[in-house]
């Protein structure tokens, strides 16, 4: 059984439909990519996950339904999600932003701060700066050090590379297939960077205005004429 | 994990409680009646900023919370005889109930028309107490003549510091916890806080309570100690905006700001009146506060510690470091 399975899934914002009838499968301990433009329904696939927007169809986290459920309890559930653009408490350290995120993990609160730090050795120097006042590629390790404070099964990252300079991309996607290589993590990742969704997702999707055009493995999809088409203009 | 409580921290709050009660050695009786009605403005300050500077649930309705709790107790000593052991916690734990069955819905609601909702709460407690048996609340007059829990300027301010330090102790302790850290990031992005796990609904009615609690502790001792209440001042807006501009002029999202900012507009208001006897008083302070917000809108007690980095040589803009104030924010 795949760690997430979502079924005929339809998500709206208001009356506004965004996807539609996106039916994908999730094996545990994988990193999976959604590819697409703006606008193709990758974030909105995330929020579905979440909880955070109007869905119908069907989501399940190893047999259990999402649908319906507050992000609350979907991260209690066991998803963990670093959202677009980081979306962290600009005044609070990142300690401290750590910590927001630990609040559900309890007991395992001081394992899993050590394990980001240990991940992201940058933030040990800066764990008592405001995050406001960070650089973007900090402040996306603070975001996906957040996410894996809640001690997630599947770990949904959104767009981690979004103006992001070449190096940090790099130090980023280090992190997250050392993650999963080490303790077997799902990471569900959603880029626009194809290169960077394929050095290291395992299998990719491509979504299109909010249906799924594609998906197959990697090594597939690389060579796959349409994709050269959509994304390398070749 | 980080301790709640550091040796600098807790040295820092002994020499604070230490400085205050030597006061009354050193001052007139005069000085110690402003430092009373300062420190109840700080507690309704404090008791503002838990839930609005907080969460960013910006509340216009705080005169109302503390109003449930005066009203509560001075009717049960006045009108029906109650020892003020029992009327004063019971008058605390009015404004806690009587202001969640009120405010929860509104909390479900945000930015303006928050603050909206809990403004109409305040004239709707205003105009019900004018109205709704006025043989208890006393009507337009409202109550004169209620029992004083201590007489006397220097044990009054020793009562009313003392309820400010516990209070505001307990308020820092708080906020240093994860709770209190979850409360702040609410503030910052509700989204995602609950991005995080987190029922922020839960957590704001949290908030709220704690709010409530403070209020209604700082209306009950206050009614106590002025010995009458009066509707129109009690809900009444210059009384609202200096609960707000005292927690802002201060430094929001702090303990201490708040309580700079009540000390320094309750003298300032008071120095003033030699020079400016009538209501320009408040054009004034309304003129600092506006000079304030444009230029430090972070506050007094930012502006504190800004000079304090300097003094040490720190360059406070080049990387903001919330270590420097953590000890006693």
């Amino acid at each position: 059984m795949a760690l997430l399975e979502i079924n005929n899934l339809e998500a709206f914002y208001g009356m506004a439909q965004s996807l539609h009838g996106i039916s994908l499968n999730i094996e545990e301990g994988s990193i999976v990519g959604i590819i697409g433009s703006n606008g193709a329904g990758k974030s909105t696939l995330m929020d579905s996950i979440m909880g955070l927007v109007n869905t119908k169809g069907s989501i399940k986290l190893e047999g259990e339904e999402l649908t319906g459920k507050k992000s609350a309890d979907v991260v209690k559930l066991g998803v963990g999600y670093a959202p677009e653009r980081a979306h962290l408490f600009p005044y609070m350290s990142v300690y401290d932003n750590l910590l927001v995120g630990g609040i559900t993990a309890k007991e395992d609160i001081d394992k899993n701060l050590s394990m980001v730090l240990d991940l992201f050795p940058n933030l040990i120097d800066r764990k008592n700066q405001e995050t406001g006042t960070q650089s973007g590629g900090e402040r996306q390790m603070v975001s996906v050090g957040r996410a894996l404070m809640t001690s997630p099964r599947l770990l949904l990252v959104d767009e981690p590379t979004i103006g992001l300079s070449p190096k940090v991309c790099l130090d980023i996607a280090r992190a997250l297939r050392k993650l999963n290589e080490e303790t077997g993590l799902t990471i569900l990742i959603t880029e626009q960077n194809v290169n960077f969704a394929m050095s290291l997702a395992s299998h990719i999707h491509v979504f299109e205005t909010g249906e799924l055009r594609l998906s197959g493995p990697t090594d597939e999809l690389r060579s796959n004429p349409e994709l050269a088409k959509a994304y390398f203009g070749h | 994990m980080e301790k709640i409580f550091t040796t600098r921290s807790i040295l820092l709050w002994i020499l604070f409680a230490v400085v205050m009660c030597a006061i009354p050695f050193l001052a007139g009786k005069g000085f110690l009646r402003i430092c009373i009605q300062a420190f109840f403005l700080a507690i309704y300050a404090m008791s503002w900023d838990v839930l609005s500077g907080r969460t960013g649930y910006v509340s216009f309705g705080h005169p109302f919370l503390v109003g449930i709790g005066t009203y509560a107790t001075a009717i049960l000593s006045y009108r029906f005889d109650m020892p003020l052991i029992a009327s004063i916690p019971l008058g605390i734990l009015a404004t806690m109930i009587g202001g969640t069955i009120l405010f929860l819905p509104a909390l479900r609601i945000k930015e303006t028309y928050f603050a909206l909702v809990t403004l109409a709460f305040m004239e709707l407690i205003y105009q019900l107490t004018q109205v709704v048996r006025p043989d208890l609340t006393g009507g337009t007059r409202g109550i004169s003549g209620i029992e004083s829990i201590t007489t006397g300027a220097i044990n009054n301010y020793y009562l009313s510091f003392g309820l400010m330090f516990i209070i505001a102790f307990s308020l820092w302790a708080l906020m240093r916890t994860r709770l209190g850290n979850a409360l702040s990031a609410i503030g910052m992005n509700e989204e995602a806080v609950k991005g995080c796990g987190i029922n922020t609904t839960k957590l704001k009615l949290f908030a709220f309570l704690v709010s409530a609690l403070v209020a209604g502790i700082g209306g009950a001792f206050s009614v106590h100690y002025f010995g009458s209440l009066a509707p129109r001042n009690l809900f009444d807006i210059n009384f609202l905006f200096t609960i707000i501009v005292a927690a802002l002029i201060g430094g929001s999202s702090t303990i201490i700001g708040p309580m700079i900012g009540a000390l320094f507009l309750t003298f300032l208001l008071e120095y003033l009146r030699p020079w400016v006897p009538g209501t320009e008083r408040f054009f004034i302070y309304g003129i600092v506060a506006l000079l304030l917000y444009m230029y430090r809108p972070s506050g007094i007690y930012a502006i504190f510690w800004e000079v304090v980095d300097k003094f040490k040589g720190k360059n406070a803009s080049s990387i903001k470091d919330s270590t420097s104030i953590q000890g006693v924010k």
